[in-house]
Parts: C-alpha cells; structure tokens; sequence
C-alpha cells in the first residue's frame, strides 16, 4: 500500500463521508471503471425488485404444493429459479425446514451473508454486532428478544453461512389456514421468518 | 486477517439485538451510491469477493467496530481502487474538496444490462475437483486448530472441537486462497454439525446445534 504509509504527510481527506463516496464515483466512472447507469440499474433491483416478498412466494408455494417442496428441500437454488429467483448470492440455496423437532436460525458470524434473491438485502439487525456475535452462543436469549420461545426440549439449529452456501428457512405452516389461498399465505410470511427469528401467525 | 474482530462469533458484550420490523434498503444516498459501486466495480477492478473480505477485516480492530456497515463497504472500496492504482489518495482528497484531477478512461465499464444479467445468474463458488472426499457424512471430525496469518473462514469458536460431517458439498472455490489473488485452488467443502455442548460447554442446551460449512483443509479425523 505505496500511499497509505505516506498519509501523515497529506491533507486528511474530508469527514464528510458522502464527499469522499462522490469523489471516489468520480474517479471510477471518469476512468471507466464503471458506468453510472449500471450503479443506478443495480441500486434500482435491490430497492425495487429483490426482497422478502421472493421468499415468501416460495415458503406459500412449498406449503401448498408437497412436489415443490421436495424440489426446494432437494435443490433450492432451482425450485427458486422455477418462480423466477435466481442470481447472485444465491447460486448455492439451502432451504432448512422447521419441524416439530427442530427450529432453524441463520447468520452469518464472519460478515453479512444473505440469501439475496429470496431474501433482498439484509436487515441492519442481521448485520449486528450483537446478532453476529450472540445467535451461535445464546440463540435462545436472542430469540427470546424477538419474542420466539423455543421449548427446551426442541432443538435450536443455528446456520453459521461461513462458504457461499445460502440458507433460507422454510417456516412451519401456522395451524388453522386450511382456507387460505397460496397468495393469502404468503402474505402471512415474514422476513424474520426466514432468516428463523420469527415464527408465522395466522 | 484471521483472528481480527470480524470474527465475532461467541463474543459477548454487544447488547441486545436492535431489531426494526421494517427499514428502507439504504438509510443514505451515499450508502445507495456505495452498494452499487462496490456491485459494478469488482468485475472491471479484477477483484473477488474473498478479496474484498479479506481487505474489509483488515481494518484495526477498534476501527472496524467504530464502523457502520456501509462505511465499511465505502473505506474498502476506497483501498480496492487505490490498491489497484486506479487513483491514489491525494486526487481523492482533491476530488472531495471539488478540485479537479486528471483522469483519463482506462476499461471499458459493465453496462446497466450486463450487470442486471450477473445479478439474475450469479457466479457459482462450486468447482468441480478430483481428488476424493477424505470424509463422509456421519464421520466425525475435528476443526483443526490453524491460526494462519491471512485470510480464512475457519472461526476461532469452531477450531478444536468435533463435530458430525452433516453434507458433503462438493469442491468450492477455496477462499484462503482466492482472497489473496493464488489462485482458486477449490477444495472440498462439508457442513459440519456441532452440539452447543461442545463448542460452549455444559451450560449450552444439549438438544442445541451450530451447523457450519468448512472446507476440507480446515479438518481432520476424530478418534
């Protein structure tokens, strides 16, 4: 790093750390490195197109269709795709499905890994320091704070996605929803409960 | 950097987990214009992710508490360019403070569609590889105690303990490796199951488990 041991001797750069982010968009688009267009289309799909409501159609679809959900458990990454989920920080989807045995929990202790094409972009909760540091070691202290009671005799699985491996949890269907269509479903599905710090309610 | 304060798995003393039910994707324009930098850049800067990771713990580790998440992402995005000379750190500042610096196109950019086709296939990390699994599922096997100097995804919470191989994953790009630009050099990756008993001891509910995907260079047989 030729010019990081040289800093001392320079102007600091200004605190204002949005100056800094248009210099350095400056600097990259001027030299080619990227086009602002792209930036712009790349914010757009992580604001607009990619989120929760992805996973959610497939958690309703993998309750209401027993084949699917075979598929899905078998290989998400391509019953994902069959409902048009696909791409980036998804190339190698897990889904861990919630018995009567076993609740699932995902996290990521080293950085912020997140299934993206299900899930979007992680919440800042997930990207903690106290969520990263607490769901391996007390995962059900943290998920009393999320107001889920595991009993003591079921087991609390926790997901710590160190490779490119990307987990979603697929929620227990609540009791009760017999009725309700597979759209009504999935407007029942949280975010949190696929990351496996909520539970679904009818 | 390996045993830095990223790897906080097991630590005590955050607090509680601070948790919204819902919040915009990007509190800040800067934060928007860092995401979709950061997404646009690594295929022309020539950087991998395990890269980016390995830069992004480097920080010291008072500062990298000290840090929100997208100032991280900025500052290394800010040492990526640098690292690659694609400016240096004077023009930066110059360029903050509105002065003007030259800059002449280098590369040639991913436009909007390419990156829009990425997102929606990615890049797979599996790799396809020859050398046979030394373990199956159902083995046992112990996280090796490895305290390498540069960048891995072996956490200290895991190293010494045994746990169950749960899957094998096949041959993945080995990140110890790909982070310093040597090469992908895939190794075979298995997700291993620990009880909570043995990685925190006997107060940990014994019905509870940690499951952790480690690659092949990362274990050994347990007795």
């Amino acid at each position: 790093m030729p010019h990081d041991s040289h800093d001392h001797d320079h102007t600091e750069p200004p605190s204002d750390l949005a100056l800094r982010v248009k210099a350095l968009e400056t600097a990259l688009t001027r030299k080619g490195y990227v086009d602002p267009a792209a930036v712009d289309a790349v914010v757009d799909t992580f604001e607009t197109k990619v989120g929760p409501r992805n996973g959610a159609a497939v958690v309703a679809k993998a309750w209401t269709d027993p084949e699917f959900k075979q598929r899905l458990l078998d290989d998400a990454s391509a019953a994902c795709t069959e409902l048009g989920f696909s791409g980036q920080q998804g190339e190698q989807l897990k889904a861990v499905e919630n018995t009567d045995d076993v609740h699932n929990m995902v996290v990521c202790t080293l950085c912020s890994c997140y299934p993206w094409p299900v899930l979007g972009l992680p919440p800042s909760w997930y990207k903690s320091h106290a969520y990263r540091s607490r769901a391996v070691i007390e995962p059900r202290a943290v998920l009393e704070e999320f107001g889920v009671s595991i009993p003591e005799d079921k087991e609390v699985r926790v997901w710590d996605s160190t490779a490119e491996l990307r987990y979603l949890v697929l929620p227990a269907r609540p009791a009760d929803t017999d009725d309700l269509s597979e759209e009504a479903l999935a407007e029942l599905v949280t975010r949190d409960a696929m990351i496996g710090t909520g539970v679904v309610q009818a | 950097m390996t045993n830095s304060v990223h790897d906080m798995g097991g630590m005590h003393g955050f607090g509680v987990v601070e948790h919204e039910d819902s919040e915009p994707v990007f509190q800040e324009e800067w934060q928007r214009k860092t995401f979709g930098l950061m997404m646009t850049s690594l295929g022309t800067l020539q950087v991998n992710l395990d890269h980016v990771r390995s830069r992004m713990e480097s920080e010291a580790p008072a500062t990298y508490l000290s840090l929100g998440y997208y100032d991280k992402w900025f500052l290394t995005l800010e040492k990526l360019a640098i690292d690659k000379g694609v400016i240096n750190r004077d023009d930066l500042t110059k360029l903050a403070m509105g002065e003007d610096v030259q800059l002449d196109r280098e590369v040639d950019p991913i436009p909007a569609e390419g990156m829009l086709a990425f997102i929606a296939t990615g890049a797979t990390a599996a790799r396809q590889i020859e050398t046979p699994a030394s373990f199956k599922v159902g083995d046992q096997v112990r996280a090796k105690t490895l305290n390498p100097s540069g960048h891995t995804r072996l956490p200290r919470y895991v190293r010494g303990h045994i746990g169950t191989v749960i899957a094998d994953q096949g041959g993945q790009i080995y990140p110890d490796s790909n982070a310093t630009f040597s090469g992908e050099g895939p190794e075979r990756l298995y997700t291993v199951q620990f009880q909570a008993t043995e990685l925190w001891g006997k107060d940990a509910n014994p019905k509870d488990t940690v499951c952790i995907d480690l690659w092949e260079p990362y274990l050994e047989a347990a007795p």
